[in-house]
């Protein structure tokens, strides 16, 4: 990340969560004087683009463990708000079939006095007794701290994208700034290029 | 949950002539295309996704107009299945229905809008760039 600094001092803005902005070039001659530093400026593009791809990997994996953890969360609550509403409209008894395991269902009866607390698994191995009404709003607050850092993942992963499509567009350009000296080498005679360079500037989305 | 990565290749344009340089308005329009795309991409996933548990809901719903009344309808609630009067059951999935259809346009909705504002960068951008540029998928 110290890279994107030293590339462009003015572009030193960053996302809410520090993720740099890509520098954008106004103009290609003043970036790249010769055709020389070409191919310099090409690769740290291509590392600032490395960079940018591992932190979209890293924020598409906790988005996908978020996706994962929140339908999970909103089951339980789901549950609990059930349990919440028997116990205060009803004093039957309630049958269930709980899953006992995988595919394997047993049958109980609930008494709605029995919900006056519920068992909350914490994770490392604690299970912790609520009673209903706090079970109900922890669950809730966890329901809504994960589908916020899953909206914040997903407006990083939105935020990185462009970071590399300036990338890309700027990569894009250097080439064709390239491409373009080439052809003015060789039209003076200077330059001895064999090669035709076909001018590449493209965005492809898929 | 399963978004790919949207890889980028380089499409190979031959460029003739002048070539139209890069303003930061061109570039800013670049970039929200591509964040426009991304973001459809992810909707019309979970859009899928919500559109499939709501026929599955209709289908329980016609199920249940046939349940004899007398019986218990064994309804799921989170990874139990609860003996409840028909009657409840229904309020219940009502409920569910009522969820599911609001998420289901509220999705709808916010993929036109995307829409609508790719399809006038698109214009834009063609306008500027002609074939030097690739929006497709």
């Amino acid at each position: 990340m110290a890279d994107t600094k030293t590339v462009s001092s003015q572009h030193t803005q960053t996302n809410p969560r520090g993720i740099p902005v890509a520098p954008f070039i106004d103009d290609v001659s003043d970036y790249v004087s010769s055709r020389a530093e070409v191919e310099s400026t090409l690769r740290s593009f291509q590392e600032m683009i490395s960079k940018y791809q591992f932190m979209e990997l890293n924020t598409q994996r906790r988005g996908a463990g978020l996706r994962e953890k929140i339908p999970d969360i909103k089951k339980t609550l789901e549950m609990v708000r059930f349990l919440k509403l028997r116990r205060e409209n009803t004093s039957s008894e309630l049958t269930t079939h709980f899953e006992l395991n995988d595919t394997l269902y047993a049958r109980a009866s609930i008494y709605p006095a029995d919900t006056e607390e519920v068992y909350l698994w914490l994770g490392a191995n604690v299970m912790l007794a609520y009673p209903i009404d706090e079970a109900e709003t922890m669950l809730q607050e966890k329901l809504s701290a994960a589908e916020s850092s899953l909206a914040n993942c997903e407006e990083d992963l939105e935020f990185l994208r462009e970071q590399i499509t300036t990338l890309e567009v700027a990569t894009a350009r250097v080439y064709n700034w390239d491409v373009v000296q080439r052809r003015k080498e060789k039209a003076e005679g200077k330059g001895g290029d064999e090669d035709e360079g076909n001018a590449a500037k493209g965005l492809a989305q898929a | 949950m399963i978004q790919h990565r949207m890889l980028s290749k380089e499409d190979e344009v031959a460029a003739g002539g002048e070539e139209n340089e890069v303003r930061r308005e061109d570039q800013e329009k670049i970039n929200r295309f591509s964040r426009l795309h991304q973001r459809e991409s992810m909707l019309e996933e979970q859009l899928k996704a919500k559109q499939k548990d709501k026929e599955d809901l209709e289908e329980i719903s016609t199920e249940l107009e046939l349940a004899d009344e007398d019986e218990l309808v064994p309804y799921k609630i989170g990874d139990s299945f609860f003996q409840l009067p028909l009657e409840e059951a229904q309020s219940l999935l009502s409920t569910s229905t009522d969820q599911i259809d609001s998420d289901v346009s509220r999705l709808e909705e916010s993929l036109e809008e995307i829409r609508e504002e790719l399809q006038q960068l698109k214009v834009s951008l063609y306008a500027r760039f002609g074939r030097s540029i690739n929006l497709e998928v």
